[in-house]
């Protein structure tokens, strides 16, 4: 019986993703299996960084009465088998007709995030996992590679792993040998792009089942001489309690810790929510508020044990290699200034404020000197509380504090979500300086606004919705 | 300010993509069997059809035949003694032809279009009223639907209104490569210029066919015309012209028609003769019978019984063929792509003057505009056979329909089950690395010192500064006409008029309809050129100032010394990378009112043409045990606080975001991907914004020498003792 239609296969790639190699592979794959075969593409953009597609159809017999025809088109519920290395751009090509249940897809578990997740504020990003169950569910088959485990991220042969997925698959009719000879005869990285084809086979073999969605938190232990203290928290609460209590430790000292405790206290005392949901958000927030990134602090990161060996690790590097590490400092005046007690201050000049102006340092942190620099400001903790951007902040925590425990009596969702608007002091510089303004216009003359507490309810919710929105979204 | 220093010419290398695989099959003999894609099949169609001279300008879809006609000088151009020009704009290209107004020649010129042959329009208008002697071919790369980056608009008005021929073929090699060929004979014919329309995905289809011999021209440079010859006729004055206008119509668009009949160029597939029926261009004819066959109404060979009639010329259409296949019918359906509806309309008009009783479909069942893809062609089609054509077509169309929009429908009810929110888009930006970026970035900073500034843009890769994340861009009107369209502007708004331009654009048309044009009068303007030497988007073809001619040899044309020769005082050349060099050139171009024009020029070669040649440079250096460097750029997970104002700076594809494993984190942080290239953008912007100390850049030197092994040892011995290791 001759094959009433083609087999087709609907490949998007983003640009850099070597879509075009892909694609001459296939055709060759073909040729030299002897099936009829026809590719085209849409490239225009795609070179940079755009979406692009790639048709890919081929008649399942090799002698055919007739000289078959083939689209230049998908057409939706027409697709054998649609490939893209990124979960949500296979999800839009379901969208648009592609993906049913005759569909094949090969598809990534990571995702390839987009300006627009990109730019929003607070957590803009569209999780993989909902996506790729859907295309589970709607598809004939889902083949889900995990490319940054396969490639170690290095993307050259993204391209090869998906083409051995494809043959794998057994969609189409030509041999895994076919494939391999396509990829010798085209002759580039053909070592390379053999090992990546032959995870992609494997992949393909072994359909291995989704990942478990986990929320990848890893909580540090309390430190040493807080068990009392921590036993006074119901169980919930306890690892963020402890993890904040490390972070403190860490930051400062036990006494700094204890400090954390009593704030954390005064809002225990308060809290009638469900399952003490506000001692939580306020343990989450104070720590990170009380661990702001003073210039101390930044020189203890940018010194702490095993970070050189980290980054030596992102560029694999050899032993012998040489690693020569340029931290971008800028300090600003307010960074500068906060450093020093409030009577001292004012002798930091100010500078102009304009972009590109100021002093711009290359900190060579792997350098000896460089390194002892840094670890030389990281000892200065003692000097932290004298400085002037402790007294700053230690005040604004004290009024945030302050409004939430008037809020709790009143409106137990409106104190939750007025811990929340802790999420404005964050960020370094001017967006820290911008963000401690929004908070403190919010927070002015609370006592006044608390008699209309849904009223203010709106404004706070309206605030958290802004602090996590692109900024930039009004330009267009 | 630039005080006139020599300038070095530039010099960029193209060097490693190489064309000979192309180059090499472009010389197939008679019956060998040619694969490749369509553009390149018609290539080879014009060396088998004998042209004497190809020109033409880069731009998708259809720079690959320049690209390959750049590389084919010693194997095939100068043997066959083929004139070859890359040309620096399409009028120019357009202009190539005038060789064939008098003597026996063939020539090809190719483009993209509408725009290019909107840039070659003064030139074709001459061309189409003189008409010619030898064969000319105009290919364009019809940059209509998915994937296209300009205005969306056909040729087929401007076919018409020349009164020249437009082939839109079948898209089968066979077919394609045999009216490519075909389309000098047209020519010759009715002494008319021939446009050869290919859409998009036709150019990039691969197929093949059985070649000929290349056919050595009768005029080359191997074999000069006898002499040079003069008639005026061939003037475009009056009286002259008013004949060719006359000619135009009474000689040749009859000869066309003449030829189309004679040779059957346009195909009737008759089906089973019932009395309907589908008339599509050539070009639509594949999405038809893809339609026809998800309908259930055509096999997998496009064996239908359903009456289709090709038109692979639409322009002009030849009455009598249109009204013989209405004649016989209830109704027909037409076919045609984008809006005016020509066909439609002249088929109207032929069965009106011709008294056939027969209905005419067409826009009523599809779309008004767009491109027509198998699936609009497909709901169209299906709604045309149910409601018009007899049982068991229209029941057999109509259950297919519903059956495939209940498949689609299913997977789409899954998928929102599942994610409810609809999924983000992915529109185009800069590459990794790309130079032109930062340009943006740094006005992105100087609109937050001085409120909003009005900037006009130009065509290239720099109008991705008019999207996210940059949001800078607020016009664009066409190549190299940035500069011109931002005049009114500024003095509206009291600011100096703004434009940005690529090199490109520069040559293309910015020199004359911008810099002369604002120099002359005086214009109190900013002119930002983005100069990464080559055509970058179409393919990195060279440029004027490349420092190459187009075939490789020396060249020393440059941007400052065009620009110096108008008069221009105020240049200033930043590398691009510098962000705070480039913010202050910019501020100081801004407030230098009453300088004439300033122009900024913002250095540094794309990204993708120095990867391309730097990473076997080094792979190679590595190999042989020479001292290597391998850096990028790297975020501190700690020290990041997530709030992304880096990334609204930037938008570079390798800065990126990952979930953080600190639960004192409550939004995912910036991340620099193994794909970075170390152009340092990321933390030059996190300087000049003066947004965090995240960013880190990281060298990694290979082979190092005894004397810096030996002073890493005690460098790593002192940090040792600090406490840097674990």
């Amino acid at each position: 019986m001759i094959a009433e239609r083609p087999v087709t296969a609907l490949i998007g790639a983003l640009g850099g993703q070597g879509g075009g190699v892909l694609v001459d592979w296939l055709v060759t794959a073909a040729e030299k299996s002897g099936y009829p075969a026809q590719a085209t593409s849409t490239p225009g953009v795609a070179q940079r960084t755009g979406a692009t597609t790639y048709l890919f159809e081929l008649f399942p017999e090799k002698n055919p009465p007739q000289p078959p025809l083939f689209a230049l088109f998908p057409g939706s519920d027409d697709i054998d088998l649609m490939a893209a290395l990124e979960p949500t751009e296979a999800g839009r090509a379901l969208e648009r007709g592609f993906v049913t249940a005759r569909t094949t897809v090969i598809t990534a578990t990571e995702r390839t995030y987009s300006t627009a997740e990109k730019v929003a504020a607070g957590d803009g990003t569209v999780p993989a996992r909902p996506v790729l169950d859907g295309l589970s569910r709607a598809s004939r088959d889902l083949i889900a590679l995990p490319m940054k485990e396969l490639t170690g991220g290095v993307s050259p042969q993204w391209n090869a792993v998906l083409f051995g997925a494809i043959a794998g698959s057994g969609v189409f009719p030509f041999s895994v040998d076919d494939c391999r000879d396509a990829i010798r005869s085209k002759g580039v990285a053909v070592d390379r792009n053999l090992k990546g084809f032959e995870q992609g086979v494997e992949q393909a073999r072994l359909k291995a089942p989704l990942p478990e969605e986990e929320d990848g938190l890893a909580y540090n232990g309390p430190p040493p001489g807080f068990e009392a203290e921590l036993d006074r928290y119901p169980e919930r609460l306890r690892p963020i309690v402890g993890h904040a209590l490390a972070r403190l430790v860490d930051y400062q000292d036990d006494a700094y810790a204890r400090l954390f405790l009593d704030h954390l206290r005064t809002v225990k005392a308060l809290d009638t929510s469900d399952n003490m949901a506000l001692t939580g958000e306020v343990a989450k927030r104070l720590a990170a508020w009380m661990s702001f990134e003073d210039v101390i602090r930044v020189a203890q990161l940018k010194t702490r044990p095993g970070r050189l060996d980290r980054i030596r690790g992102e560029l694999e590097l050899p032993d012998d290699a040489i690693l020569n590490l340029r931290d971008y400092f800028k300090p600003g005046h307010a960074e500068m200034a906060g450093f020093l007690p409030g009577w001292l201050a004012w002798m930091v000049p100010k500078g102009s404020g304009r972009a590109g102006s100021g002093w711009s340092l290359h900190w060579p942190t792997s350098s000896a000197w460089g390194f002892a620099g840094l670890k030389l400001l990281a000892g200065r903790k003692g000097f932290r509380r004298a400085g002037s951007q402790y007294g700053e902040e230690h005040a604004a925590i004290g009024r945030w504090l302050d409004a939430i425990r008037a809020a709790a009596p009143v409106d137990m969702d409106l104190a939750v979500q007025t811990a929340k608007a802790a999420i404005w002091a964050r960020g370094y510089g001017m967006v820290r300086r911008e963000g401690m303004a929004t908070l403190d216009r919010l927070l002015d003359g609370w006592t006044e606004k608390l008699s209309d507490p849904a009223a203010l309810k709106a404004k706070v919710d309206q605030s958290i919705i802004l602090a996590h929105a692109n900024p930039d979204a009004d330009i267009h | 300010m630039d005080g006139g220093a020599a300038i070095p010419v530039k010099k960029v290398a193209v060097g490693d993509r190489s064309f000979a695989e192309e180059v090499r099959k472009l010389q197939m003999g008679a019956g060998e069997e040619f694969h490749g894609e369509t553009i390149l099949c018609v290539t080879k169609a014009l060396l088998q059809a004998g042209v004497s001279y190809i020109g033409g300008y880069p731009g998708a879809p259809m720079s690959h035949l320049i690209d390959v006609m750049a590389d084919a000088k010693d194997e095939i151009l100068d043997p066959m003694g083929i004139q070859f020009e890359q040309s620096a704009s399409e009028a120019a290209a357009a202009s190539l032809l005038s060789a064939s107004i008098h003597y026996p020649m063939r020539g090809a010129v190719t483009w993209k279009s509408v725009v290019g042959t909107n840039v070659a329009s003064d030139a074709i208008s001459n061309l189409a009223s003189t008409g010619v002697t030898g064969g000319s071919l105009i290919i364009i790369g019809e940059d209509y639907g998915e994937g296209s980056s300009i205005m969306q608009e056909r040729t087929h008005a401007f076919a018409m209104k020349s009164s020249l021929p437009l082939i839109d073929p079948r898209y089968d090699m066979e077919k394609i490569v045999d009216l490519a060929e075909r389309a000098f004979e047209m020519s010759e014919a009715s002494n008319l210029p021939v446009f050869f329309q290919l859409r998009i995905r036709a150019c990039h289809m691969t197929g093949s066919f059985v070649a000929k011999d290349n056919k050595v021209p009768q005029f080359s440079t191997r074999n000069p015309v006898p002499r040079a010859e003069y008639d005026v006729t061939k003037i475009v004055l009056p009286p002259a012209s008013y004949a060719h206008e006359k000619h135009k119509f009474e000689a040749r668009l009859p000869a066309i028609r003449e030829y189309v009949r004679e040779n059957d160029i346009n195909e009737i597939f008759p089906g089973a003769g019932g009395p309907f029926g589908i008339i599509t261009q050539g070009g639509a004819y594949s999405m038809v019978i893809r339609a026809l066959r998800q309908l259930g109404l055509a096999d997998a060979f496009g064996n239908t019984e359903v009456p289709i009639m090709v038109l692979n010329v639409v322009y002009p259409l030849v009455p009598e063929q249109i009204t013989g296949f209405m004649a016989a019918r209830e109704s027909v359906l037409v076919v045609e792509e984008g809006n005016p509806n020509f066909i439609e309309t002249q088929i109207a008009e032929y069965a009106h003057k011709a008294r056939i009783d027969c209905a005419i479909h067409g826009k009523d069942v599809l779309p008004m505009a767009g491109e027509y893809t198998v699936d609009t062609v497909r709901a169209g089609v299906a709604e045309y056979m149910t409601e018009f054509a007899p049982e068991p077509y229209a029941a057999t169309a109509g259950s297919r329909y519903q059956a495939t929009r209940g498949a689609v429908d299913t997977a789409n009810r899954i998928l929102r089950d599942h994610m409810p929110e609809p999924l983000p888009a992915r529109p185009p930006s800069f590459c990794t690395g790309c130079p032109e970026r930062p340009i943006f970035a740094a006005m992105k900073l100087l609109m937050r010192e001085r409120g909003p500034m009005h900037v006009s843009m130009d065509i290239g890769c720099n109008l991705f500064g008019s999207l996210p994340p940059f949001h800078v861009g607020n016009t664009v009107l066409g190549y190299g006409l940035s500069l011109a369209s931002g005049t009114m502007v500024g003095p509206a708004l009291d600011q100096p008029v703004i434009a940005v331009m690529g090199d490109g654009g520069f040559w293309h048309n910015g020199v004359s309809s911008g810099a002369i044009n604002a120099q002359w009068n005086n214009y109190d303007a900013v002119l930002v050129i983005l100069e990464n030497g080559y055509a970058a988007a179409t393919g990195h073809q060279r440029l004027p100032s490349s420092g190459e001619t187009p075939v490789g040899a020396a060249s020393e044309v440059t941007i400052e010394n065009a620009l110096k020769g108008l008069g221009v005082k105020w240049i200033k050349r930043v590398d691009s990378y510098d962000l705070p060099q480039t913010i202050n050139a910019l501020r100081d171009a801004l407030d230098a009112r009453g300088s004439q024009l300033r122009v900024v020029i913002s250095d540094n070669e794309c990204m993708l043409a120095r990867q391309r040649r730097e990473r076997p440079q080094k792979a190679q250096a590595m190999k042989e045990g020479r001292a290597v460097t391998q850096e990028r750029f790297g975020v501190d997970p700690e020290v990041c606080t997530g709030d992304h104002s880096c990334m609204r700076l930037n938008g570079c594809p390798s800065l990126s975001l990952k979930h953080s494993a600190d639960p004192l984190k409550e939004t995912p942080i910036a991340t620099v991907e193994d794909s970075c290239v170390a152009c340092g953008h990321c933390g030059e912007v996190a300087h000049a914004a003066q947004l965090c100390p995240s960013f880190y850049r990281a060298e990694g030197l290979f082979n190092a020498g005894p004397l810096r092994r030996a002073a890493h040892a005690v460098n790593k011995r002192l940090l040792s003792m600090m406490g840097a290791y674990e």
